[in-house]
């Protein structure tokens, strides 16, 4: 490492050079940079850090502050520590070895640009909590199952509504869809609640043990309450439109929000790092309703499932469908609705390190043109 | 009196459990004497590591929040000599170190000393590789050594091997603001040594010397052999994808590894390979020429850095001798027999807890005067007045009637 006894080196002086550069806004690549400086801190910043302030500094305008807090960062979870500038240090017999910045992987620049997000979504905090509806003692009594990225919103939306699930007499409605979008639907919730694998890992692990996610395996859902309720309260529901009829309200529900397939990647490595800094409960919140809002408006195509996994989805989902069938359950929709959409294989969409990188300087610049709260 | 810092950073396998666990279980003792160990849990400075270097440990984080900031408090509060330790430490990156040096005090009056125990790689590495196998890991020996050796060191595994285990670099990053008196080596002598010579090192730096310590260790970080780490290694590739973090450190890492296998001490004992022996005595030979130049305090004996010799008759964990993994299997599955009967036992005491609790509460259900009064709260509840009726008894009798 370079410290305060090596930085009169011509090296040295370049490399101090650069982050006076950077610091003022400048977007110079490291092996195009000549110029001189005097050293200005404690060590040199790492090389992830100043490649992604440069970053910053090319795609907009970084405040003092993101800049200072950047030039400071240290990348959160394992992997390769603070670098040094390739020809700022002579060559040592141990250490990482130096690195030209631009040459660096998306991944490492990701690792740094989500501590410093984590840490301004742990300083926003959550929206201001609505008060509490009048509870109507006349509501319809249900309960919402199934797809988590269609039951969760429309809990929600009847809780604010004065119509909390459950009571006597519920109504169990399990919620479904394609199952390739319930699939993705199930990591979207899990990315954005517990944190989870990446995407490829964790569904090629689904694939080879032929494990669904609990909570979109819909037989499985049905029976489980039936067995607590009876069979005669237990709908499979395949037609979103006919959810406000089955819960006794007149109005639509407003539509779940989908989130980007490279916003839901950032999504799953800033709730790793705020997990970090903030207590699980508070972290669950946060990136339920801090995090969530505003990666799902940013622009983007959606995930999809990749063509490799066509024939194991199409083998699972009319096994649920015939498995409903034969369970004997009310469906509302078609049941056909459950086989896998058709997909054009050519325009799959799946996560990606420069994608999210990118969203991620977005953000850190406030170049979308909203804020956490 | 100057107030005195000593930061032990590691290495990972060089008795730090050991060291840690007499520490804590002597804390009070020790404050007596003017040291102070701040710690209300025995991992409570490994959480204050994963805090401060922002490490996920299969959800072990999530109660590490603060932890750091929690510790450099009360160190800064407290007088005389504190101590710090853990061996993951030594991964952290320069902002990191400066981060954990201005927390303790250090330019402002605290006197702070860097504690960094190291031992051969030849020991190392396996030990590493060991270490990783107990942590999930699924990778060959082999693979392992070779990405240890990739002098790019981008795997996941090497950044990881070199953070913890490069003696130089970890002093570049932890020593850079210190003068090199204030930074001290403890070297692990060879083995078959004496076996007290590690703690009296260790004694001798963190200055119990003369203190009446109780040495008993209680925790330890138990190796294993050759056949034992094939068969860790093969149950991972089995279970990792259906068996969770929460569930594998008690039942793989601490059931099969620490409390089974590692009493099995007859078997092959993990080694460098002979043909990795040059590669790794250059290695800490170019670390030893380095460490001299900076003129650090050594406690023990720079040559104890090179190592053994290359055994003769080598044991490839990638190739066990079946019939012992065979022999490590069986205890293994004697252990989990037996540990499920006794989750059988437990489960079966509790259900019959479960079963009377019940009965208990049906009887109390059936009394005449309960069934009354829940007809009466039900009638109440169906009508808007009886439920401001309700309302106003309930406000009457107290909060702790409501749940009821």
């Amino acid at each position: 490492m370079t410290g305060p006894r090596d930085r009169d080196t011509l090296g040295q002086r370049r490399a101090w050079g650069w982050v006076a550069h950077l610091r003022a806004g400048g977007a110079t690549p490291w092996r195009d940079w000549t110029n001189e400086g005097e050293p200005r801190g404690r060590v040199l910043p790492g090389a992830q850090q100043l490649e992604l302030l440069r970053r910053l500094n090319a795609a907009g305008t970084p405040g003092p502050d993101l800049v200072e807090r950047t030039l400071s960062a240290s990348a959160p979870g394992r992997g390769r520590s603070d670098l040094e500038l390739l020809g700022a240090v002579e060559p040592l017999a141990f250490g990482p070895p130096p690195v030209d910045p631009g040459e660096l992987r998306d991944d490492e620049l990701l690792r740094v640009a989500t501590g410093l997000l984590a840490e301004d979504v742990a300083a926003a905090g959550l929206p201001e909590e609505h008060p509490p509806t009048f509870v109507r003692p006349w509501r319809t009594r249900y309960r919402l199952q199934g797809d988590p990225e269609l039951a969760d919103p429309i809990r929600a939306q009847l809780v604010a509504r004065g119509r909390p699930p459950g009571g006597r007499g519920s109504t169990v409605l399990v919620l479904g869809d394609h199952l390739d979008r319930m699939v993705v639907d199930a990591w979207t919730a899990g990315c954005f609640d517990e944190g989870a694998a990446a995407w490829g890992t964790w569904l090629g692990s689904r694939a080879r043990r032929d494990a669904l996610p609990p909570r979109i395996d819909l037989p499985h859902v049905a029976g489980t309450w039936a067995g607590r309720v009876g069979h005669g309260r237990v709908r499979i529901v395949l037609d979103p439109a006919a959810v406000p009829g089955l819960v006794g309200v007149r109005r639509a529900f407003i539509p779940p929000e989908s989130v980007p397939a490279d916003g839901i990647e950032l999504g799953r490595r800033i709730a790793t790092t705020l997990g970090l800094l903030v207590p699980r409960d508070r972290r669950r919140a946060l990136l339920r309703h801090t995090v969530r809002p505003r990666l799902a408006a940013q622009p983007g195509p959606r995930l999809a499932v990749p063509p490799e996994h066509a024939d194991w989805l199409q083998r699972r989902a009319v096994g649920m469908r015939e498995a409903v069938r034969a369970a004997g359950y009310p469906v509302q929709g078609d049941p056909d609705r459950l086989l896998p959409a058709p997909v054009d294989h050519g325009r799959v969409v799946v996560t990606s390190e420069t994608g999210a990188l990118a969203l991620a300087v977005r953000l850190l610049l406030g170049d979308d043109g909203k804020e956490w709260l | 009196m100057t107030k005195r810092v000593l930061l032990h950073v590691g290495t990972p396998k060089t008795g730090t459990s050991y060291l840690q666990d007499v520490l804590f279980r002597n804390r009070r003792m020790l404050a007596g004497h003017g040291i102070h160990y701040p710690a209300d849990r025995f991992d409570a400075h490994f959480l204050a590591a994963l805090d401060l270097m922002r490490l996920p440990w299969g959800g072990l984080e999530t109660e590490a929040v603060g932890a750091w900031d929690r510790l450099a408090g009360s160190v800064r509060r407290s007088r005389g000599t504190s101590i710090i330790s853990h061996e993951i430490l030594a991964t952290a990156s320069r902002s990191q170190v400066g981060r954990a040096l201005e927390s303790l005090g250090h330019g402002d009056g605290a006197e702070i000393h860097v504690i960094l125990s190291v031992r051969d790689l030849v020991r190392q590495i396996p030990a590493e590789w060991q270490e990783n196998v107990k942590h999930r890991a699924v990778l060959s020996y082999e693979r392992f050594l070779e990405q240890i050796q990739d002098p790019a060191r981008d795997s996941r595994i090497a950044s990881w091997f070199w953070g913890v285990q490069e003696v130089p670099d970890i002093l570049n990053r932890w020593g850079v603001d210190l003068p090199p008196e204030r930074i001290h080596l403890v070297t692990v002598p060879p083995p078959g040594g004496p076996p007290r010579l590690l703690w009296q090192r260790f004694s001798h730096v963190f200055g119990l010397d003369g203190l009446d310590l109780d040495l008993e260790a209680e925790r330890v970080n138990p190796s294993l052999g050759v056949p034992e780490t094939a068969l860790i290694r093969r149950i991972n590739r089995a279970a990792n994808t259906e068996l969770d973090p929460p569930s594998y450190r008690p039942l793989v890492r601490e059931l099969l590894a620490h409390q089974t296998l590692s009493r099995r001490t007859s078997s092959p004992r993990l080694a460098l390979p002979p043909h990795v022996h040059p590669w790794a005595q250059d290695v800490a030979a170019s670390w030893r020429t380095e460490i001299e130049k900076r003129g650090y305090d050594v406690v023990g004996d720079l040559d104890d850095l090179s190592g053994p010799p290359p055994l003769e008759k080598w044991s490839d964990p990638d190739q066990p001798s079946e019939k012992q993994v065979a022999g490590a299997a069986v205890d293994a599955i004697k252990a989990l027999l037996l540990e499920t009967a006794r989750l059988r036992q437990t489960e079966e005491r509790l259900a019959g807890e479960l079963r009377d609790t019940q009965l208990a509460l049906e009887r109390s259900y059936l009394r005449p005067t309960y069934r009354m009064r829940e007809k009466v709260v039900r009638r109440l509840q169906d009508g808007r007045t009886g439920q401001r009726l309700l309302k106003a008894y309930r406000r009457l009798r107290g909060r702790s009637s409501r749940s009821a």
